[in-house]
């Protein structure tokens, strides 16, 4: 099971109101390579893995992910703290207000709703390995994209920290897919 | 015209892609190697062959304004060390210093949770710190609160 421990993974305090930017993290919040598709890839991904090691490093990663769902969610909930309607507006978000008013949801940010289709599971521990280092190295670009979209350094802080955590698993992934072809492991 | 010639090129490992790391499987990670909790936290990454950076020339330091906030970066660091070398000892099961140095971390990892817990209050529902009158787990601030 689970339990909630009331506190980010990395902090996040972001003071200068930017809802442009609040728009393109939607991106990992409900996007094709968010977060949430992440999480539940891997820990969907578990029930199939060849031995401990897999399911082990699939649960902890999937759980993981979803501390950093919590860490974007935070990001756009700062960013969009007392935001008007003008403000909504302007940013080209006022079909989100007008739907949701002024809180966010799982959609990216184009507004496309977020769908299981973005994830996948083939029960081929390979690959689904290797759609999982795929998943891995397009979150990592997705997150390059949104450095370049800014320049607040409290917004850069936990997006450079995000990017790396995806080079990191992306590394654990690769390693685990060469175990098992190495030791034949099916 | 793209003149790359994937076929004859067998040095793609020095691709510049930005997520260049180490290519193969291997065990010889040293725990002597990895960043301290603080350096690794702030980058994200406790292995320093796996790190790269992206726009940034140095990674963000995290300067605290208060004593909470000091003792959280703590909690924050060493419990983060702590998960870093987890994702590792899943895959490298039989690696006795990394084991080591994952309790050494986990054990200062808890110490210093119960201490910020007895004087901020839960951040985990079992806490001690949750033995108040009133209930103090629905206390200010949520995580995304700033």
């Amino acid at each position: 099971m689970f339990k909630y421990e009331k506190k980010l993974q990395y902090p996040v305090n972001i003071t200068k109101k930017d809802l442009k930017m609040a728009k393109y993290l939607s991106a990992q919040y409900g996007g094709p390579d968010s977060e949430l598709s992440a999480s539940l890839q891997y820990m969907n991904q578990r029930y199939s893995m060849p031995d401990e090691k897999g399911k082990a490093l699939l649960t902890d990663i999937a759980t993981e992910e979803l501390g950093h769902l919590e860490m974007i969610a935070t990001m756009i909930y700062q960013l969009t703290k007392d935001a008007t309607i003008e403000d909504f507006k302007n940013a080209g978000m006022g079909g989100n207000f007008t739907i949701h008013d002024g809180t966010f949801f799982l959609n990216d940010p184009n507004g496309v709703p977020f769908t299981t289709a973005y994830i996948s599971t083939t029960g081929d521990h390979i690959t689904d390995l290797e759609s999982d280092m795929a998943a891995e190295q397009r979150a990592r670009a997705t997150y390059e994209h949104l450095m370049d979209l800014t320049n607040d350094p409290d917004v850069l802080g936990p997006l450079d920290f995000l990017r790396q955590r995806e080079i990191v698993h992306y590394q654990r992934f690769k390693e685990l897919r060469n175990y098992y072809l190495e030791n034949q492991i099916k | 015209m793209y003149e790359y010639d994937y076929r004859n090129n067998l040095d793609y490992y020095n691709y510049t892609n930005n997520n260049y790391n180490k290519p193969m499987y291997t065990k010889d990670e040293n725990p002597k190697s990895l960043y301290d909790p603080y350096n690794g936290f702030i980058r994200g990454n406790m292995f320093p062959n796996l790190y790269n950076s992206y726009k940034l020339s140095k990674p963000r330091d995290i300067t605290p304004n208060n004593e909470k906030e000091a003792l959280l970066l703590f909690v924050d660091s060493i419990g983060f060390a702590a998960h870093d070398i987890s994702l590792y000892l899943d895959i490298y099961s039989d690696d006795k210093d990394m084991i080591d140095l994952f309790n050494q971390y986990r054990t200062e990892a808890n110490k210093l949770m119960d201490e910020y817990q007895s004087k901020y209050g839960p951040l985990v529902i079992n806490s001690d710190a949750t033995n108040k009158i009133p209930w103090s787990w629905d206390d200010r601030p949520w995580p995304w609160e700033n």
